[in-house]
């Protein structure tokens, strides 16, 4: 079991990444870096394959350690070999696999997985994963009409999966929180659909044109 | 600057070899090369670590060979009886450090047998440092020879009457005499600091040369032997395995042969030459700390890099007729155990890991971001690739104006993405010199994505970057802009384009 971190434990089963185990986003973004970021902070190296556009200065803000991370932008046409060989290095590898996966490269990963002990978070589609995760709304404060700046997102995050993951979890999360970390948001800071995105939330300064 | 941290310079010993410096001389090309062999091996006889500084120049630490046999100056003069051996005129010069030496040997005239009295000219009477006496005369017959001593802790006057045209930088030397500086000891007269805020990099390093410093050690290259070790297959070999298997013998007669010198290489080359004639070749990082297995290894990743379809395992190029490891960068084994990668944090199994995939895509193919500063999002983290040493492009450490403050964005695009922003009437957005927008953004629109409603915005503001230099400068107006979709969007404008930089979600 890789740790997450505090404020995703209550979304994945048992709190945490289970090793051997596939966990699919459908779409990279910041909830992909803040899953990596719980292991990666707890010592794991973290692979990330297939993601040129991945953003590290958010992903450090989360608790990412930029030391432990190895990067393969472009693993190209023989993606699952680099895959397999990332995960003998790393306990975590996030992988943006190309749109058709074929069933026997899939089969081939899981089983290399499963015996590296290792994470696969894949930012796509992935048939078999044990856990599924989806940003399902997502709000960012501080802008306004000509001034202000993003400061931080309100984002709903939902999860489920197969097995003991099975059960619809769903959270709000600060994603990320002012400071760059993932917090639980509190009922009070949510903002209410339909009211307008400039709403200054209660934890937040007048914004101000930069 | 602390010129006084600097270490005392060696005791060098130089040999140099006019008729082979020259290029017009007699012996040209190969048979000046050849003739060099012959030179160092008769060197080597006296000194085992000798470094061939170029074409007929070599140079050796002379400390301890210069106690064994007898002093500097007798050493001298039996190298160059030995080089006038092998037929070739010599002359030696001996002083603390390289550059020193080098002038030496460069100054050291042949002593007149009529008048032993008057000894080489090192460089005008003005000379302080004084040549020591040579010896005697060197060489009974054959070519003449000539040495030069300077005495330690001399260096430092020989080298002040040295005029400034010494130096390799010939446009320095031209532009230091025309500012009244004609010798090596006015310069080195003057403050180290002044003279690299005056000349730069090339100032501080002429600075160090006239102070009588060392630019860098000496580098003990190995003796004649040829180190590498090959093994031939014949018929080719199709298949990788008994290659690999090979290889690992391979490599425990290469570590035998450094360690029987004690040495150890830095990198090892492996060369796999195909049937076809076509060669392979990738340099490993070794620090002397690789197994036999660990190199065999390598040549696997290697060959598995080449390998055209890894079903049947077969080349394409015809199967392996040779495979070739050469020790590079060989130094004194030091028994230092430094950390693999230079870094305790990677340990051995990420390392290989990492290697794995860089035998596969190539050694840029596998990086580790650095964060550090920048004013815009795709400069705040260097990509380094891995084994090389992590140090971010722009310093973390001074300020940046400009920069974004506030949430750093998920998705940062290598190359900034085209886009269209549009006002209510759909009219495209623009920006003035001065900062001054046509209308308010409403619609986004990214490529054949569907357009997005803009719900809220902030923005412009200008960045204008490398003004002074008219290739790089830019000029542009950055946004942020939140849509209907719940994202935001960082874009700027450039020469009346819209471009997006980075997104948050």
């Amino acid at each position: 079991m890789l740790p997450a971190l505090p404020a995703l434990r209550d979304l994945l089963p048992r709190g945490g990444l289970a090793r051997g185990s596939v966990l699919a986003v459908p779409e990279f973004g910041l909830l992909c870096l803040a899953l990596a970021a719980g292991a990666s902070a707890a010592g794991a190296w973290c692979g990330i394959a297939g993601v040129p556009e991945a953003g590290l200065v958010a992903a450090v803000g989360a608790g990412l350690d930029a030391e432990r991370t190895l990067l393969v932008p472009d693993p190209g046409p023989a993606w699952p070999q680099v895959v397999a060989s990332l995960l003998d290095g790393c306990e975590l590898v996030l992988l943006r696999p190309p749109a058709t996966v074929p069933v026997q490269a899939r089969r081939r990963l899981e089983a290399v997985l499963r015996r590296a002990g290792g994470v696969l978070l894949v930012a796509g589609d992935w048939p078999g994963a044990q856990v599924r995760l989806r940003v399902i709304t997502q709000r960012w404060t501080g802008l306004g009409d000509g001034h202000g700046r993003v400061r931080a997102c309100c984002a709903e995050v939902t999860a489920d999966g197969r097995g003991e993951a099975a059960l619809t979890r769903t959270r709000w999360l600060w994603l990320p929180a002012e400071d760059g970390g993932v917090t639980l948001a509190d009922p009070v800071d949510i903002p209410v659909p339909g009211t307008a995105v400039t709403r200054t939330s209660p934890r937040l300064r007048a914004a101000s044109a930069g | 600057m602390r010129p006084d941290a600097d270490p005392a310079p060696q005791r060098i010993m130089v040999v140099r070899c006019p008729p082979l410096c020259d290029p017009e001389a007699s012996p040209a090309g190969p048979q000046a090369a050849r003739l060099f062999e012959r030179v160092i091996g008769a060197v080597t006889g006296f000194c085992p670590n000798v470094e061939a500084a170029e074409l007929g120049v070599c140079a050796f630490g002379v400390r301890g060979p210069a106690r064994y046999f007898g002093g500097e100056a007798v050493l001298a003069s039996k190298i160059i009886a030995a080089v006038a051996e092998v037929g070739v005129e010599s002359r030696i010069g001996v002083a603390d450090g390289m550059f020193a030496a080098l002038l030496a040997a460069r100054r050291a005239e042949p002593i007149d047998p009529v008048n032993p009295a008057g000894p080489a000219d090192p460089g005008g009477p003005a000379d302080p440092g004084g040549p020591a006496d040579p010896g005697g005369p060197a060489g009974p017959a054959g070519p003449a020879g000539a040495v030069l001593v300077i005495p330690p802790g001399g260096t430092a006057g020989f080298l002040a009457a040295q005029p400034v045209s010494v130096l390799a930088d010939q446009d320095l030397a031209g532009l230091l005499k025309r500012l009244g500086l004609l010798t090596l000891g006015d310069l080195a007269g003057l403050p180290a600091s002044d003279v690299a805020s005056r000349f730069g990099d090339a100032g501080e390093v002429v600075h160090r040369l006239a102070r009588g410093l060392d630019l860098r050690p000496l580098a003990a290259c190995p003796p004649a032997h040829d180190l590498s070790v090959a093994r031939e297959f014949d018929p080719p070999e199709p298949l990788a395995e008994p290659v690999v298997f090979a290889a690992k013998t391979l490599a425990e007669q290469l570590h035998a042969g450094l360690a029987a010198r004690g040495l150890t290489c830095v990198r090892v080359q492996v060369r796999a030459t195909w049937a076809d004639g076509e060669e392979s070749s990738r340099l490993w990082r070794h620090d002397g700390l690789l197994t036999a297995a660990g190199v065999a290894d390598r040549v696997r990743w290697q060959l598995d890099g080449w390998r055209a379809a890894p079903a049947d395992g077969q080349y394409a190029q015809g199967g392996i007729g040779m495979l070739r490891l050469v020790p590079d960068q060989v130094v004194r084994a030091t028994g230092h155990q430094l950390a693999l990668w230079g870094e305790a944090v990677v340990s051995d199994r990420v390392a290989r890991a990492a290697m794995r995939v860089q035998a596969m895509l190539g050694h840029e193919a596998v990086l580790r971001p650095v964060t550090g500063g920048g004013r815009n999002v795709s400069e705040q983290v260097s990509h380094v690739p891995f084994g090389e040493k992590r140090e971010p492009r722009l310093a973390a450490g001074p300020p940046w104006p400009g920069r974004i403050a506030g949430a750093a964005p998920g998705v940062v695009y290598p190359v900034a993405r085209e886009a269209e922003v549009t006002d209510d009437a759909g009219r495209l957005v623009t920006v003035t010199g001065r900062c001054v927008l046509s209308a308010a953004p409403a619609r986004l629109v990214i490529g054949r994505e569907p357009p997005r409603r803009i719900t809220a915005w902030a923005g412009p503001w200008p960045l204008a970057e490398r003004w002074w230099d008219a290739a790089a400068a830019r000029r542009r107006a950055r946004f942020q802009l939140a849509t209907d979709d719940g994202r935001a969007w960082l874009t700027v404008v450039q020469d009346s384009r819209w471009l997006i930089e980075a997104g948050y979600w």
